[in-house]
């Protein structure tokens, strides 16, 4: 797979340096962050990295900042006025996101977001997977075709919409939705792909098999997921971090947070005592 | 210990305090006075479309008799030999252009004097008189025989008249005063028979008359540059072509019959397709809406085409790139247009809109736009503008309204895919609102097309269907308009007359248009909502 250098656009200079690391390496590095919305601080001094082709998990009771930390990452909070990143540095590959010669339309392409609510396009399948694809001028049609299938294929999605192929993305259930916009995701073959609570709208069953999906997509891509289900963040991360009232309490291998929690507080959140 | 209530333990659930009005309690008094609401409303708007209606259909048996009465009084036969006189007028009216046009290449390009200019025309203009007099024993025939189908027809309305003063003293007892009216029964084939017996004087002028202009032709003077030529070439062949009419017409004389019926649907067809709306005329009256829907449509469509790039356009900026600060001034100040008066912005349209675009038109520098310059202040272009005006506000709202019901994660999604903000207005936002739009259009359409203040003062006035073949020009003629004629006709008709109903007709055809495009845009409101998901 040939990766693209992920900020060489033209405009910026600054390119994050793609070295094939092996998993477990630091990919983002979340250093000394306070994060407001507007007068309102939202994210206090958090630090933590992520590491690549694993999966992080980010659970906390509502309100803890762990979606505004996520959106962050892609710089979705730039969408919503007054907010700011006041204090530190993300960084991926060591090019620190927030600063201003990067380019944030080709960070996005590399770090891709699946959101809480499925949000096909009101769009024909095909059309949703390769809108990323055709935003980048691509538009060849068997190039397009093969993306579509694989893209599919990756979010297990394939054998039940094969041949529906140009019916509208709405039509399909919640579940297969919500897969579609993973594949819609994958199809422009980001680097990370950040998972804001993607169950939460969904039913055991579809529950399960997008668990599943992230299960088989860790071993190419870098997963953040944001859940509220602890269970889900049991199954399926290898790391958490615990989130209250914007700070980060605990950050380590999934198993010592739920096994052996080093703080009071995680140990109440995990086992159910409050949250 | 527990001491017993006073009351008893069955009555707890009858509520003491409820409030009656008029006998019945105050959740049905609510309904029945909302509900009465609504059933006066519609029995408003039924009363409304049966007025309308009711008023408007006596107009097609009307203009029935007024066309067999066309018929009848021999006024048609006349217009046979009129239409081959004007056919002549408009040729003279060519040929004094191309005698304008030889007089300012004299002038301009070889540089003579106007005297001389004269000198040199002195053998064209000989061919034009000459060429222009040929039609005045014709024209002189139309003349009185224009005024003997006047007299027909005005002995046959007299007649009418007294028919229906008589049936009014019958109705009211006074057998006496209606038997002293005295009724000429007019005699259609004695009366006719003077007109009829005009034919073979007729034909002997019109040879006559064909002999004269061939003989013109003939001695026909030279012209000095070739596209003057040519256009005298065009004018032979104009009178060609206006020679070989004649056979047709005189054929038309001779088989004409007045006792021929004229069918009921030329009644509905003459007012549907007839391209002539002429009122209180001392010859023939007729209603034909098609001047009056093209001028509607003309200005209307010149006024969506200025107001729906800036009232959509308008919409997406607000709504998608603007800023809160810039929302909170801009939103306002758009909706603010529509609580001006129309009669205002007529008035402005007149002083000083209407003023500075002809002004415009005029200045050099601008020759090369279609239509420029124009002498017309008041002209369809004016009245688009000013309309544009109007349906800025309705469209702009309405867009608006679409853009902020596309769900804000298809917006997400679009950036969370790398996707500029000009891409995502382009791919997502426009085409999941595309029906929205579509609609908010249709409905500043429909605004437009209803408008009557700002047309009556501002479109001009001319009843005349615009001339196409000016191309984009067109925008700059005059026109009238369904709702101008209405409210400027209204007020002098006799009510129950022709006249009136026609204008009540008018109305009809409106309120279907303006009924088919809100239709429309609801149609395409329900299909977008179910898109959307």
């Amino acid at each position: 797979m040939d990766i693209k250098s992920p900020f060489s656009s033209p405009a910026s200079g600054r390119s994050i340096p793609v070295t094939t690391s092996p998993a477990g390496a630091t990919l983002i590095d979340i250093d000394h962050v306070d994060f407001y919305y507007g007068a309102s601080q939202a994210l206090h001094d958090i630090s933590l990295k992520i590491e690549e082709k694993k999966v992080t998990a980010f659970i906390g009771p509502s309100g803890c900042g762990k979606s505004t930390l996520l959106r962050c990452l892609n710089r979705m909070n730039d969408l919503i006025d007054g907010t700011r990143v006041a204090k530190g540095q993300i960084k991926i590959r060591g090019i620190d996101i927030y600063d201003p010669s990067v380019d944030v339309i080709e960070l996005r392409k590399r770090v891709g977001m699946v959101f809480q609510k499925s949000n096909p396009f009101p769009k024909s399948i095909y059309e949703n997977i390769t809108y990323g694809l055709r935003l980048q001028g691509r538009s060849n049609k068997s190039d397009l075709d093969a993306v579509v299938e694989k893209s599919l294929r990756g979010a297990a999605l394939w054998d039940e919409v094969k041949d529906r192929l140009h019916t509208s993305g709405l039509g399909l259930s919640g579940g297969q939705q919500q897969r579609l916009c993973i594949a819609r995701a994958i199809a422009v073959e980001p680097e990370v792909i950040l998972m804001d609570e993607p169950c939460s709208a969904l039913d055991p069953i579809a529950t399960v098999k997008v668990e599943e999906l992230i299960q088989e997509l860790r071993t190419k891509f870098t997963i953040v997921i944001v859940t509220h289900n602890m269970q889900q963040a049991a199954r399926c991360s290898d790391k958490t971090a615990f989130f209250y009232m914007g700070k980060l309490i605990e950050f380590a291998d999934t198993r010592a947070i739920f096994m052996n929690p080093a703080n009071a507080q995680t140990e109440a959140y995990v086992s159910g005592r409050f949250g | 210990m527990e001491t017993p209530r006073p009351t008893s333990h069955s009555d707890f659930l009858v509520n003491k305090k409820r409030i009656r009005v008029l006998g019945l309690s105050l959740d049905d008094a609510i309904k029945i006075f909302f509900g009465g609401n609504a059933v006066l409303s519609v029995i408003v708007l039924a009363l409304i479309t049966y007025f309308l209606f009711q008023e408007g259909f006596g107009f097609f048996g009307q203009n029935h008799r007024n066309l067999l009465t066309y018929r009848q009084a021999g006024l048609e036969y006349v217009d046979f030999i009129r239409t081959q006189e004007s056919g002549h007028i408009a040729l003279t009216r060519y040929l004094s252009d191309l005698r304008l046009r030889q007089y300012n290449e004299y002038v301009a390009t070889q540089k003579m004097l106007p005297s001389a200019a004269n000198d040199a025309l002195a053998k064209f203009d000989e061919f034009a008189v000459q060429y222009g007099d040929a039609v005045e024993s014709i024209r002189g025939m139309v003349s009185d025989l224009t005024e003997q189908a006047t007299a027909i027809k005005t002995k046959f309305l007299i007649a009418e008249d007294k028919k229906i003063e008589r049936q009014q003293l019958l109705a009211a007892g006074k057998i006496e005063a209606a038997a002293a009216v005295k009724i000429e029964t007019v005699d259609f084939a004695a009366e006719l028979h003077v007109l009829k017996g005009i034919l073979p004087l007729y034909k002997e002028t019109n040879a006559d008359f064909a002999k004269k202009l061939d003989a013109a032709l003939m001695a026909a003077p030279k012209f000095t540059t070739p596209e003057l030529s040519a256009r005298f070439d065009r004018f032979k062949e104009l009178t060609r072509d206006y020679l070989a009419t004649f056979p047709s017409t005189t054929s038309s004389l001779e088989t004409w019959d007045y006792t021929r019926p004229v069918p009921w649907y030329q009644a509905i067809s003459a007012f549907l397709f007839g391209r002539e709306w002429l009122t209180a005329s001392f010859w023939q009256d007729w209603y034909g809406i098609v001047p009056l829907l093209m001028g509607s449509i003309m200005v209307s469509l010149v006024a969506l085409v200025i107001a729906v790039p800036l009232g959509v356009g308008a919409a997406i900026y607000i709504n998608q790139i603007a800023s809160a600060r810039e929302q909170r001034i801009v939103k306002p100040s758009i909706e603010f247009i529509s609580a001006f008066p129309s009669v205002v912005l007529g008035f402005f349209g007149i002083a000083v809109l209407g003023q500075s675009l002809r002004w415009l038109s005029q200045q050099a520098w601008l020759a090369w736009v279609p239509g420029f310059p124009f002498s017309e202040r008041l002209n369809i272009l004016t009245a688009g503008c000013l309309l544009a005006l109007i349906a800025v506000p309705t469209i702009f709202t309405l867009a608006e309204d679409a853009l902020q019901n596309v769900p804000k994660a298809f917006k997400e999604a679009s950036f969370a895919l790398g996707a500029t903000r000009l891409q995502t207005i382009i791919k997502i936002v426009v085409p999941a609102s595309l029906s929205g739009i579509i609609s908010a259009v249709l409905l500043g359409l429909g605004r437009v097309i209803g408008e009557t203040m700002v047309v009556l003062l501002c479109a001009g006035n001319r009843i005349a269907i615009p001339d196409f073949t000016a191309g984009l020009a067109v925008v700059t003629q005059p026109v009238h308009t369904m709702t101008g004629i209405i409210a400027q006709e209204m007020g002098e008709v006799v009510r129950g007359s022709i006249h009136y109903r026609a204008l009540f007709v008018v109305g009809i055809v409106l309120f279907f248009l303006s009924l088919g495009i809100n239709f429309i845009a609801q149609k395409i409101v329900r299909k977008y909502r179910i898109s959307i998901g």
